[in-house]
Parts: structure tokens; sequence; C-alpha cells
């Protein structure tokens, strides 16, 4: 069986910018290696200038690398070819504001090379499951930001890509956008979609990713699954109903029988987050506009699933 | 080409070049320049000379053309650069070259975007001249009948084919203004640039006129190809040319039609080169 080819393998990228006439530059990547293998949810991770815009623009051909190799489904990332299977929504996304949300997407399944014959049936179905459906008349100059990201991440699936960029895509969005926006990513993981994604709200990494890198001025200081990162493999936690003082003393006198120690006792809390949208009412819940559309894969249904990206 | 490659398409290029057209409509620039093209060409005849005669159709004719170089030249060279940067700063040009589109569609499309919103432009204030002109001839022919025994005496296809001529060079001016705009980090020097590039090309036939004169080898190499480097703009007046004797030569609006395609294609393709490699 033979081993399937990476979504993106990245090897030894080193990109300098030149900030002055007289040739002094910066360091943006330095010598960066990692891989993402086809299916994973992937988080690109980094304090403001540590080069995660700049390694996914270069994953994306917009800028050239100084050194080294980046290839996309085995093909150079410089070459046109490489994007065909990739959908991207960039940080803050601004679209053609004269545009409205259908045409939007309609323009870019088009530049993308959809069929005619699947391209209205296509662009209704990725507006329907980015719950965007009822403000899809309206131009794009009117989104929230949340609704721009929405309508964004629709661009981004139209030609059903294999591999979806989402650089930041929860910047500047509420506890409600940025909620929708991880489910949809969860969404596009069980469909086995490859999803590299960057954020600064590391809680929300930590719910959607499987693998995680974390940049610092341009170098790579941590890679890795998640669970291999931040799970204490040598310690548990047991969560019981409220227990007496005596109980506990009890407690602690059993497991020292059997080696072990009662070694912290706290009090569980939910997530702020979490009580946040416990408490307000989310779009879609009680039938207005949004909500991301829970009935509707975004990859192409029979119908339409042709091969967009092999076209 | 291998199976897996992604061909130049000219339906991409198309949906660029549409794109572009419905961006530049919607802005406010072009229907105000668009309307002060026609509000001046319109009042051409509140200004004309009253002796009745052919100059005074000639008066109306030269103060179209003029309408129409002068709000073109600003708005060919005011569209070019908005519609290319406002890809780039408003970041919407990250969207679409993170799809699998060449540079070069992308380039060629802006031109043709903004070349369709010139022709519109050019369409609109030649046709109302055109127009002015004709009501205003059948008038005359009224009012002072022995001077057109011989019928009508504006050529209104030599009009028209001015006002192509002025189309394509107005072509040639956004190939050039796309050519600065595609390594110029600001809108603002690229609008300047732009408005020099047309100056020199105004003025290129004194260089090519003088580089005979100049007795530095040097100098002389230098000026003649600069005499090159820039289209002659000049070629493409040929309003003095409307009734007077046989009218436009065929085969001149030809060589100079080839002229313009030739310098489109060339500034063009030397703009997709310099934005291939550009970092968006």
């Amino acid at each position: 069986m033979t081993t399937p080819v990476p979504a993106i393998s990245i090897k030894g990228l080193t990109k300098d910018f030149a900030i002055t006439l007289r040739g002094v530059k910066l360091r943006a990547v330095d010598d960066l290696t990692l891989t993402v293998e086809q299916g994973q949810v992937y988080g690109l991770l980094g304090p403001n200038g540590s080069g995660k815009s700049t390694t996914i623009k270069v994953i994306l051909g917009l800028l050239e690398a100084t050194a080294g190799e980046v290839r996309v489904f085995g093909v150079p990332s410089h070459r046109v070819e490489s994007r065909r299977n990739v959908g991207y929504l960039p940080e803050a996304p601004y679209f053609y504001r004269y545009l409205s949300g259908f045409e939007l997407v309609r323009f870019y399944a088009r530049v993308c090379g959809v069929p005619r014959a699947h391209l209205e049936a296509r662009v209704k179905e990725v507006v329907d499951w980015v719950g965007l459906s009822k403000a899809a008349d309206r131009r794009v100059g009117t989104y929230s930001k949340g609704m721009l990201q929405r309508i964004g991440l629709a661009q981004a699936l139209v030609h059903d890509p294999k591999l979806i960029i989402l650089d930041e895509p929860t910047a500047g969005v509420d506890p409600v956008g940025s909620a929708e926006m991880c489910e949809l990513i969860l969404k596009l993981k069980h469909q086995g979609k490859t999803v590299l994604i960057t954020s600064h709200l590391l809680a929300q990494i930590e719910d959607v990713c499987d693998q995680v890198a974390i940049l610092d001025h341009g170098k790579l200081i941590v890679n890795g699954g998640l669970l291999e990162l931040v799970g204490q493999r040598d310690r548990q936690a047991l969560i019981v109903d409220p227990l007496s003082a005596e109980d506990i003393e009890a407690l602690k006198g059993w497991l020292s029988t059997r080696g072990h120690a009662l070694n912290a006792i706290e009090q569980p809390r939910s997530r702020l987050d979490q009580l946040f949208l416990s408490k307000i009412s989310r779009p879609g819940q009680n039938g207005s506009q949004g909500g991301v559309g829970s009935n509707v894969v975004p990859e192409a249904t029979p119908a339409t699933k042709t091969p967009f990206n092999q076209a | 080409m291998t199976a897996d490659s992604v061909p130049f398409s000219f339906s991409r290029l198309s949906l660029i070049a549409s794109n572009t057209f419905l961006e530049a409509v919607r802005q406010k620039l072009f229907n105000f320049l668009l309307l002060l093209a026609i509000g001046l060409v319109a009042s051409a005849q509140f200004f004309r000379e009253f002796n009745f005669g052919s100059s005074e159709l000639k008066f109306i004719a030269d103060f179209g053309f003029g309408a129409l170089v002068f709000f073109g030249s600003a708005l060919t060279i005011t569209t070019t650069a908005q519609l290319f940067f406002s890809e780039i700063e408003n970041r919407t040009a990250l969207t679409l070259l993170a799809k699998p589109i060449w540079r070069s569609e992308f380039v060629f499309g802006k031109f043709l975007g903004v070349f369709a919103v010139i022709g519109v432009f050019c369409a609109l204030t030649i046709g109302l001249m055109m127009a002015l002109l004709w009501h205003r001839e059948g008038q005359l022919m009224q009012i002072n009948p022995e001077s057109f025994e011989a019928g009508r005496i504006l050529q209104y296809g030599d009009l028209f084919m001015v006002g192509v001529l002025q189309w394509l060079k107005f072509g040639v001016l956004s190939a050039i203004v796309l050519l600065i705009a595609s390594f110029s980090n600001t809108n603002l020097y690229t609008v300047v640039t732009g408005f020099f590039a047309l100056v020199i090309c105004h003025l290129q036939y004194l260089a090519r006129d003088s580089w005979g004169n100049v007795d530095s080898i040097i100098l002389r190499t230098l000026v003649r190809g600069l005499g090159y480097i820039f289209p002659n703009f000049q070629l493409f007046n040929l309003g003095d040319e409307i009734g007077v004797g046989a009218g436009i030569d065929p085969a001149v609006f030809g060589r100079i039609t080839l002229y313009a395609v030739i310098y489109i294609f060339v500034f063009g393709g030397l703009a997709v080169y310099s934005f291939r490699k550009r970092e968006i």
C-alpha cells in the first residue's frame, strides 16, 4: 500500500524580505520544516510576526521562497497547478463590496472552473452550508465581520478543495461567530478534509486541531500531536460529586495504601465562552438568519460532484 | 503540458475583465468624468462661431475631440491605477491569486476591463458628438443650402475612425500605466508617473525629429531609443483630416491600429513579467 502524498510538505523554508535599499533583510521564516498529512486539522501558532502568514503565502504561491521547498499534494507551490485543490480564507477578508454574496461565490466558483451545469447548485449548497442563504442577495459591503468570514469560507469551499487554509478565521469575530467557525472546521474534519489553521485564540485551536506547530521569530519551536504536547500522561483527573472532609481523608488513605497520592482538589469550572454561548440566543436557534447550516454538506453532492479541481 | 497543468484560460480572463468593468462603472469617478465630457461636448453648440458655415461644424468636432482626449486621458490613468491598486490595497488580490489562475490572466483581465470602460466612454462621447454634428449640419443645410450643394460635408465614418484611434491610444496609455503599477507601491506614484508618460508620449515626436540634429553618437542613440520606447501619440490625432480632401486613408488607419496593438502587447507583456514576481 502506498503512503498518501502529504497535503503540505515544507522542507528548509527560509523567507527573507529586503527592508532597505542597501540590502538589509528581515528573515520572516527561518529553515522551517514540517509536514501536514492528508485529513489532519493542523494548527500553526505563534505570536504576531512569527512567520505564520508568510508561510501560508509561500504555500499559496503568493510569495517566493528565498530557500527551501514547499509542495502542496506533491506539486511545488510556485506552480499554478498546486492551487487547484486548495481553498483559502485570508485574515480579515475583504471582498468585492459591490457584489452580492451569491455573485461573489459564483465569481470564485467560475474562476476555479466549476462547470456551468453545476454552478448554481454548488453555489447555493456552500452558501447554505455556511448559514448565509438569507443574506446572500445582499451586497457584501453590508456584511458584518462574522458574515464576511462565512462568505469567505464559502468561496474557499466552492470548488470542493481537499486542503483548506484558514488564516486567523476568528480574528475580530464575536464568540458566537467564532464558535460557529469552529463547528464548520470540525465538520470539514469529519469529511476528511485537510485544514491548516492559524489563530491567536489557543482555546479554539485546542478544540479543533490534531496537530500543532508553534513558530517564534520564524523558527519552528514546537511541533507534534495535540495530546502528546498538552496531555499529562502520568496523571489522571476524577470528577466526582462533592465529598466531605472525612471522605477526602479516607480517599487519601485508600490511595496511599495503593502507592498513589492525591495531588490536588479543585472545583471544576466550565469555560467562559461555553457560559457565554449557553446564555445568549444564537442566530439560527430561533429560526432567524444565520447559524451554520447543518443539513447540507460542503462536499460536492453526487449531482455536483464532478472533478472541478481536476477539470 | 502535463494532464494536471492549468492552461491559460480566456474564460478566466474575461471573468476578471468583466468584474473590473463592473467595479469601474460603479465608481463615482467614471460617472463624474463621463458626465463632464458629455456636458462639455453638448455645450460646444453654445460656444460655436456663428458664421453658419463648415468652420462651425469643425469647431464642434474639435471641441468634442478635445473633451474626449482630456477626460479620456484622465479617466484612463486614474481608472487603471485605481482598479489595480484597489485589488492590492483591499487584499482582494490575495484571495484571487490564491486560486488556480495565472498572473498574466490577472494583468490582461485588468487591462481588458479598463479598455472596455474607456470604450464605453469613447462610444458615448463620440456618439453624442456625432449626433450633435448631424443635427447641426442638417439645420445649416436648410439655412444655408448653397454651402451644401454637394450634400453633407462631414464624413461621419472618419469621425468614427478618429474615435476608434483615440480609444486605441487610451489602450496604449492604459498598458503603460499597468506596467508602472506592476512595480509601483502606491496609487499616487502610478498616477503621477502615468501623467508624465502621457506628456512624454505626446512630445515624443520632438525627440524623433531631433535625433538627426544631435552630434553626439551616444546622445543620438539615447534619443533614438527613447523615441522607440515611448509610442508617438501624435500619430493618433487625425482629427485635422476630417472634412479635408479625401479624408482619412483606411491604410493609415490600419497601420496606426497595428502600431497601437503592438505597443499594447509589448507594455502588457512587460507588466506581466514585472508582476509575475511581485510579492502580494
